[in-house]
Protein backbone atom coordinates (compact mmCIF):
# COMPACT_ATOMS: atom_id res chain seq x y z
CA UNK A 1 0.00 0.00 0.00
CA UNK A 2 2.85 2.23 1.03
CA UNK A 3 4.28 1.40 -2.36
CA UNK A 4 1.54 2.31 -4.47
CA UNK A 5 0.87 5.63 -2.53
CA UNK A 6 5.03 6.33 -2.97
CA UNK A 7 4.21 5.95 -6.52
CA UNK A 8 1.40 7.79 -7.36
CA UNK A 9 2.86 10.70 -5.46
CA UNK A 10 6.26 10.17 -7.10
CA UNK A 11 3.66 10.15 -10.70
CA UNK A 12 2.19 13.23 -9.52
CA UNK A 13 5.06 15.00 -9.02
CA UNK A 14 6.16 13.73 -12.27
CA UNK A 15 3.07 15.27 -13.82
CA UNK A 16 4.32 18.85 -12.23
CA UNK A 17 7.45 18.94 -14.08
CA UNK A 18 6.24 16.98 -17.27
CA UNK A 19 8.85 17.00 -20.08
CA UNK A 20 12.14 18.39 -18.27
CA UNK A 21 13.34 14.88 -18.16
CA UNK A 22 14.14 11.80 -19.33
CA UNK A 23 10.77 9.36 -19.51
CA UNK A 24 12.26 6.02 -18.19
CA UNK A 25 10.64 3.21 -19.97
CA UNK A 26 11.04 -0.30 -19.36
CA UNK A 27 10.92 -3.21 -21.71
CA UNK A 28 9.54 -6.51 -19.32
CA UNK A 29 8.33 -9.79 -20.63
CA UNK A 30 9.04 -13.66 -20.53
CA UNK A 31 12.92 -14.70 -22.18
CA UNK A 32 12.94 -14.50 -25.77
CA UNK A 33 10.12 -12.43 -26.86
CA UNK A 34 11.85 -9.95 -28.34
CA UNK A 35 12.57 -7.57 -25.46
CA UNK A 36 16.32 -6.77 -26.56
CA UNK A 37 15.74 -6.91 -30.37
CA UNK A 38 12.59 -3.89 -29.93
CA UNK A 39 15.31 -2.12 -27.53
CA UNK A 40 17.95 -2.53 -30.01
CA UNK A 41 15.80 -1.07 -32.69
CA UNK A 42 14.31 2.22 -30.98
CA UNK A 43 18.08 2.76 -29.95
CA UNK A 44 19.10 2.17 -33.26
CA UNK A 45 16.42 4.34 -35.11
CA UNK A 46 17.31 7.19 -32.91
CA UNK A 47 20.62 6.75 -31.79
CA UNK A 48 22.40 4.92 -34.29
CA UNK A 49 24.07 2.07 -31.42
CA UNK A 50 22.46 -0.95 -30.40
CA UNK A 51 21.82 -1.25 -26.40
CA UNK A 52 22.61 -5.26 -26.09
CA UNK A 53 23.03 -8.96 -27.86
CA UNK A 54 20.00 -11.04 -28.63
CA UNK A 55 20.30 -14.80 -29.28
CA UNK A 56 17.86 -17.81 -29.75
CA UNK A 57 19.03 -19.15 -26.66
CA UNK A 58 16.93 -17.93 -23.68
CA UNK A 59 18.04 -15.48 -21.25
CA UNK A 60 20.91 -13.70 -23.30
CA UNK A 61 20.03 -10.28 -21.26
CA UNK A 62 20.83 -10.83 -17.42
CA UNK A 63 21.51 -8.12 -16.13
CA UNK A 64 19.56 -5.00 -16.72
CA UNK A 65 20.53 -2.21 -19.46
CA UNK A 66 19.51 0.80 -20.62
CA UNK A 67 20.05 3.78 -22.92
CA UNK A 68 19.94 7.57 -21.24
CA UNK A 69 18.64 10.43 -23.72
CA UNK A 70 17.26 8.54 -26.61
CA UNK A 71 15.30 11.33 -28.40
CA UNK A 72 12.54 10.17 -30.17
CA UNK A 73 10.54 12.56 -33.00
CA UNK A 74 6.98 11.40 -34.04
CA UNK A 75 4.64 13.60 -35.83
CA UNK A 76 6.42 16.65 -35.26
CA UNK A 77 6.95 15.71 -31.24
CA UNK A 78 9.71 15.19 -29.72
CA UNK A 79 10.16 13.11 -25.86
CA UNK A 80 13.40 12.23 -24.59
CA UNK A 81 14.00 8.39 -23.22
CA UNK A 82 15.59 6.65 -20.99
CA UNK A 83 15.01 3.15 -22.62
CA UNK A 84 15.82 0.03 -19.86
CA UNK A 85 15.97 -3.78 -21.18
CA UNK A 86 15.46 -6.12 -18.71
CA UNK A 87 16.49 -9.74 -18.44
CA UNK A 88 12.98 -11.91 -19.16
CA UNK A 89 10.73 -13.15 -16.34
CA UNK A 90 10.46 -16.87 -15.89
CA UNK A 91 9.17 -19.20 -13.30
CA UNK A 92 11.08 -22.04 -14.00
CA UNK A 93 15.01 -22.14 -14.78
CA UNK A 94 17.16 -25.47 -15.77
CA UNK A 95 20.75 -25.20 -17.31
CA UNK A 96 19.17 -28.58 -19.27
CA UNK A 97 17.41 -26.45 -21.14
CA UNK A 98 20.50 -24.59 -22.56
CA UNK A 99 22.82 -27.69 -23.12
CA UNK A 100 19.75 -28.53 -25.70
CA UNK A 101 21.37 -25.50 -27.73
CA UNK A 102 24.78 -27.09 -27.55
CA UNK A 103 26.10 -25.20 -24.41
CA UNK A 104 28.05 -27.43 -21.81
CA UNK A 105 27.20 -28.25 -18.67
CA UNK A 106 29.08 -25.64 -16.55
CA UNK A 107 28.35 -22.91 -18.90
CA UNK A 108 24.17 -23.62 -19.03
CA UNK A 109 24.64 -24.22 -14.73
CA UNK A 110 26.70 -20.47 -14.87
CA UNK A 111 24.04 -19.13 -17.34
CA UNK A 112 21.17 -20.07 -15.18
CA UNK A 113 22.30 -18.77 -12.00
CA UNK A 114 22.48 -15.51 -13.72
CA UNK A 115 19.26 -16.14 -15.17
CA UNK A 116 17.71 -16.50 -11.76
CA UNK A 117 19.70 -13.64 -10.65
CA UNK A 118 17.99 -11.01 -13.88
CA UNK A 119 14.85 -12.08 -12.14
CA UNK A 120 15.01 -10.73 -9.49
CA UNK A 121 16.93 -7.77 -10.73
CA UNK A 122 14.27 -7.12 -13.24
CA UNK A 123 11.57 -7.09 -10.19
CA UNK A 124 13.41 -4.57 -8.29
CA UNK A 125 14.01 -2.29 -11.17
CA UNK A 126 10.18 -2.26 -11.64
CA UNK A 127 9.37 0.22 -8.63
CA UNK A 128 11.69 2.70 -10.87
CA UNK A 129 10.07 3.27 -14.30
CA UNK A 130 7.82 5.65 -15.26
CA UNK A 131 6.16 3.49 -17.88
CA UNK A 132 6.09 0.15 -19.09
CA UNK A 133 6.32 -1.71 -22.22
CA UNK A 134 5.08 -5.70 -22.04
CA UNK A 135 6.85 -7.67 -24.49
CA UNK A 136 5.06 -10.45 -25.48
CA UNK A 137 5.90 -13.52 -28.11
CA UNK A 138 2.66 -13.07 -30.53
CA UNK A 139 2.99 -16.74 -31.61
CA UNK A 140 3.23 -18.36 -28.37
CA UNK A 141 -0.14 -18.79 -25.27
CA UNK A 142 -1.13 -15.02 -24.71
CA UNK A 143 -2.65 -16.29 -21.38
CA UNK A 144 0.68 -17.78 -19.39
CA UNK A 145 1.25 -17.53 -16.16
CA UNK A 146 4.01 -14.95 -16.36
CA UNK A 147 2.41 -13.21 -18.82
CA UNK A 148 -0.67 -12.69 -16.48
CA UNK A 149 1.87 -11.99 -13.10
CA UNK A 150 3.94 -9.81 -15.12
CA UNK A 151 0.90 -7.44 -16.24
CA UNK A 152 -1.02 -7.45 -13.05
CA UNK A 153 1.72 -6.58 -10.68
CA UNK A 154 2.52 -3.71 -13.07
CA UNK A 155 -1.21 -2.16 -12.66
CA UNK A 156 -1.02 -2.79 -9.46
CA UNK A 157 1.21 -0.85 -9.07
CA UNK A 158 -0.43 2.02 -11.24
CA UNK A 159 2.42 2.21 -14.20
CA UNK A 160 1.02 2.88 -17.12
CA UNK A 161 1.91 0.15 -19.75
CA UNK A 162 1.66 -0.37 -23.28
CA UNK A 163 1.36 -4.29 -24.19
CA UNK A 164 3.43 -5.34 -27.70
CA UNK A 165 2.73 -8.56 -29.37
CA UNK A 166 6.11 -9.13 -30.83
CA UNK A 167 7.53 -11.40 -34.17
CA UNK A 168 4.29 -10.63 -36.60
CA UNK A 169 6.39 -11.52 -39.55
CA UNK A 170 5.70 -15.43 -38.20
CA UNK A 171 3.07 -17.36 -39.76
CA UNK A 172 1.82 -18.27 -36.58
CA UNK A 173 1.34 -15.26 -34.81
CA UNK A 174 -1.54 -14.59 -33.86
CA UNK A 175 -2.23 -10.43 -32.66
CA UNK A 176 -5.96 -11.34 -32.53
CA UNK A 177 -5.47 -13.76 -29.84
CA UNK A 178 -3.41 -11.69 -27.65
CA UNK A 179 -6.27 -8.62 -28.32
CA UNK A 180 -8.73 -10.62 -27.23
CA UNK A 181 -6.85 -12.04 -24.08
CA UNK A 182 -5.88 -8.57 -22.73
CA UNK A 183 -8.90 -6.60 -24.19
CA UNK A 184 -8.36 -3.83 -21.38
CA UNK A 185 -4.68 -2.82 -22.34
CA UNK A 186 -3.60 -0.84 -25.57
CA UNK A 187 -1.68 -3.51 -27.16
CA UNK A 188 0.33 -2.94 -30.50
CA UNK A 189 1.68 -5.93 -32.91
CA UNK A 190 4.82 -5.30 -34.23
CA UNK A 191 7.90 -6.99 -35.76
CA UNK A 192 10.92 -5.88 -34.01
CA UNK A 193 13.16 -7.56 -36.40
CA UNK A 194 11.86 -6.90 -39.71
CA UNK A 195 10.47 -2.78 -38.57
CA UNK A 196 7.10 -3.86 -39.15
CA UNK A 197 4.44 -1.77 -38.15
CA UNK A 198 7.10 0.64 -35.71
CA UNK A 199 4.88 3.92 -36.74
CA UNK A 200 2.12 2.53 -34.91
CA UNK A 201 4.31 1.63 -31.90
CA UNK A 202 6.13 5.26 -31.86
CA UNK A 203 2.49 6.63 -31.66
CA UNK A 204 1.22 4.10 -28.69
CA UNK A 205 4.49 4.97 -26.89
CA UNK A 206 3.67 8.91 -27.19
CA UNK A 207 0.21 7.72 -25.66
CA UNK A 208 1.65 6.11 -23.03
CA UNK A 209 4.06 8.73 -22.25
CA UNK A 210 1.27 10.93 -21.55
CA UNK A 211 -0.31 9.02 -18.78
CA UNK A 212 3.62 9.33 -17.14
CA UNK B 1 11.08 -21.26 14.74
CA UNK B 2 14.50 -23.52 14.78
CA UNK B 3 17.16 -23.22 12.27
CA UNK B 4 18.97 -26.02 10.44
CA UNK B 5 22.52 -25.46 9.40
CA UNK B 6 22.71 -26.68 6.03
CA UNK B 7 26.17 -28.47 5.88
CA UNK B 8 26.11 -30.37 9.04
CA UNK B 9 22.36 -30.90 9.63
CA UNK B 10 22.89 -29.71 13.27
CA UNK B 11 19.86 -27.53 14.91
CA UNK B 12 19.49 -24.32 16.40
CA UNK B 13 16.63 -22.54 18.40
CA UNK B 14 15.44 -19.46 17.33
CA UNK B 15 17.46 -16.76 18.92
CA UNK B 16 20.48 -18.71 19.30
CA UNK B 17 24.04 -16.93 19.04
CA UNK B 18 24.87 -19.79 16.76
CA UNK B 19 22.14 -18.80 13.73
CA UNK B 20 24.35 -15.39 14.02
CA UNK B 21 27.91 -16.15 14.87
CA UNK B 22 27.99 -19.37 12.78
CA UNK B 23 27.26 -23.14 13.31
CA UNK B 24 28.85 -24.20 16.81
CA UNK B 25 30.02 -27.36 14.71
CA UNK B 26 30.82 -26.41 11.48
CA UNK B 27 30.96 -23.01 11.46
CA UNK B 28 29.02 -22.63 8.60
CA UNK B 29 26.68 -19.55 8.28
CA UNK B 30 24.09 -21.07 6.12
CA UNK B 31 20.92 -22.01 7.66
CA UNK B 32 18.03 -23.63 6.52
CA UNK B 33 14.52 -21.92 8.19
CA UNK B 34 12.65 -24.94 9.68
CA UNK B 35 8.48 -24.36 10.53
CA UNK B 36 7.44 -25.73 13.85
CA UNK B 37 5.52 -28.10 12.11
CA UNK B 38 8.45 -29.68 10.01
CA UNK B 39 11.13 -30.14 12.97
CA UNK B 40 9.45 -33.18 13.61
CA UNK B 41 9.81 -34.49 10.75
CA UNK B 42 12.98 -33.70 10.08
CA UNK B 43 14.18 -34.84 13.79
CA UNK B 44 13.44 -38.21 12.47
CA UNK B 45 15.55 -37.90 9.35
CA UNK B 46 12.62 -38.17 7.29
CA UNK B 47 13.72 -35.17 5.11
CA UNK B 48 17.02 -35.02 4.97
CA UNK B 49 18.08 -33.40 1.66
CA UNK B 50 19.74 -35.89 -0.96
CA UNK B 51 22.79 -33.42 -1.80
CA UNK B 52 26.40 -34.18 -1.41
CA UNK B 53 28.73 -32.05 0.20
CA UNK B 54 30.36 -30.94 -2.78
CA UNK B 55 26.72 -29.69 -4.00
CA UNK B 56 25.46 -28.28 -0.80
CA UNK B 57 28.73 -25.58 -0.84
CA UNK B 58 27.93 -25.27 -4.99
CA UNK B 59 24.33 -23.91 -3.34
CA UNK B 60 25.23 -21.87 -0.52
CA UNK B 61 27.67 -19.81 -3.21
CA UNK B 62 24.72 -19.94 -5.96
CA UNK B 63 22.16 -18.58 -3.56
CA UNK B 64 25.07 -15.69 -2.10
CA UNK B 65 25.42 -14.97 -5.79
CA UNK B 66 22.20 -14.59 -6.27
CA UNK B 67 21.31 -12.76 -3.82
CA UNK B 68 24.67 -10.16 -3.81
CA UNK B 69 25.39 -11.00 -1.01
CA UNK B 70 29.41 -10.61 -0.98
CA UNK B 71 29.95 -10.86 2.15
CA UNK B 72 30.81 -14.38 3.57
CA UNK B 73 30.51 -13.10 6.81
CA UNK B 74 26.90 -12.44 6.61
CA UNK B 75 24.64 -15.51 7.71
CA UNK B 76 21.85 -16.59 5.15
CA UNK B 77 18.36 -18.04 6.48
CA UNK B 78 16.70 -19.88 3.80
CA UNK B 79 12.98 -19.24 4.53
CA UNK B 80 9.67 -19.08 2.55
CA UNK B 81 9.25 -19.76 -0.96
CA UNK B 82 10.00 -17.54 -3.69
CA UNK B 83 13.00 -19.44 -5.22
CA UNK B 84 13.20 -23.16 -4.99
CA UNK B 85 16.88 -24.06 -5.59
CA UNK B 86 16.24 -28.14 -6.77
CA UNK B 87 20.03 -28.51 -7.40
CA UNK B 88 22.69 -25.80 -8.32
CA UNK B 89 20.96 -24.69 -11.79
CA UNK B 90 18.07 -25.97 -11.65
CA UNK B 91 15.58 -23.60 -10.33
CA UNK B 92 11.76 -22.41 -9.67
CA UNK B 93 10.43 -19.18 -9.20
CA UNK B 94 7.42 -18.24 -7.81
CA UNK B 95 7.27 -15.13 -8.95
CA UNK B 96 3.60 -13.74 -7.33
CA UNK B 97 6.17 -14.02 -3.88
CA UNK B 98 8.90 -12.05 -5.93
CA UNK B 99 6.70 -9.50 -6.98
CA UNK B 100 5.33 -8.73 -3.27
CA UNK B 101 8.83 -6.85 -2.56
CA UNK B 102 7.94 -6.02 1.22
CA UNK B 103 8.39 -10.04 1.61
CA UNK B 104 11.38 -11.41 1.96
CA UNK B 105 12.79 -13.74 -0.97
CA UNK B 106 13.08 -17.65 -0.46
CA UNK B 107 15.08 -20.60 -1.62
CA UNK B 108 13.78 -23.47 -1.12
CA UNK B 109 15.29 -26.71 -1.57
CA UNK B 110 14.24 -30.18 -2.48
CA UNK B 111 10.20 -30.36 -1.71
CA UNK B 112 9.72 -27.19 -0.37
CA UNK B 113 11.12 -26.89 3.25
CA UNK B 114 14.06 -24.75 3.02
CA UNK B 115 13.81 -21.13 1.95
CA UNK B 116 16.46 -17.64 1.89
CA UNK B 117 15.04 -15.46 4.00
CA UNK B 118 17.52 -12.20 2.74
CA UNK B 119 15.84 -9.15 3.75
CA UNK B 120 18.63 -8.43 6.15
CA UNK B 121 20.98 -8.84 3.05
CA UNK B 122 21.29 -5.16 1.53
CA UNK B 123 21.01 -5.86 -1.87
CA UNK B 124 23.08 -3.60 -4.06
CA UNK B 125 22.89 -4.21 -8.03
CA UNK B 126 24.07 -0.87 -9.25
CA UNK B 127 20.86 0.10 -9.02
CA UNK B 128 19.52 3.98 -8.86
CA UNK B 129 18.24 5.25 -6.02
Amino acid sequence: MIRILKNFSKRILAALFRRKREIKIGFYGPPNAGKTSLANRICKDWTGEEIGVVSKIPHETRHVQFKEKVEIKHKGRKLTFKIVDTPGIATKIDYEDFMHYGMKKKDSKKRAKEATQGIIESIQWLDDMDAIVVVLDATENPYSQVNITIIGNIVARKIPVLLVANKIDLKNANVKKFESTFPEYELVGISAKEGTNMDEFYEALFRLSKKV
Amino acid sequence: MPYKCVHCSEIYDDGSKEVLEGCGKCKSKFFFYIKQEKLKEILENKEIPALSTAEKKQMEKDVRDIVGAKNDENPIFLDFESIKVLKPGKYLLDLGKLFEMNKPRVYQLEDGKYIVDFTSQRINMGKEE
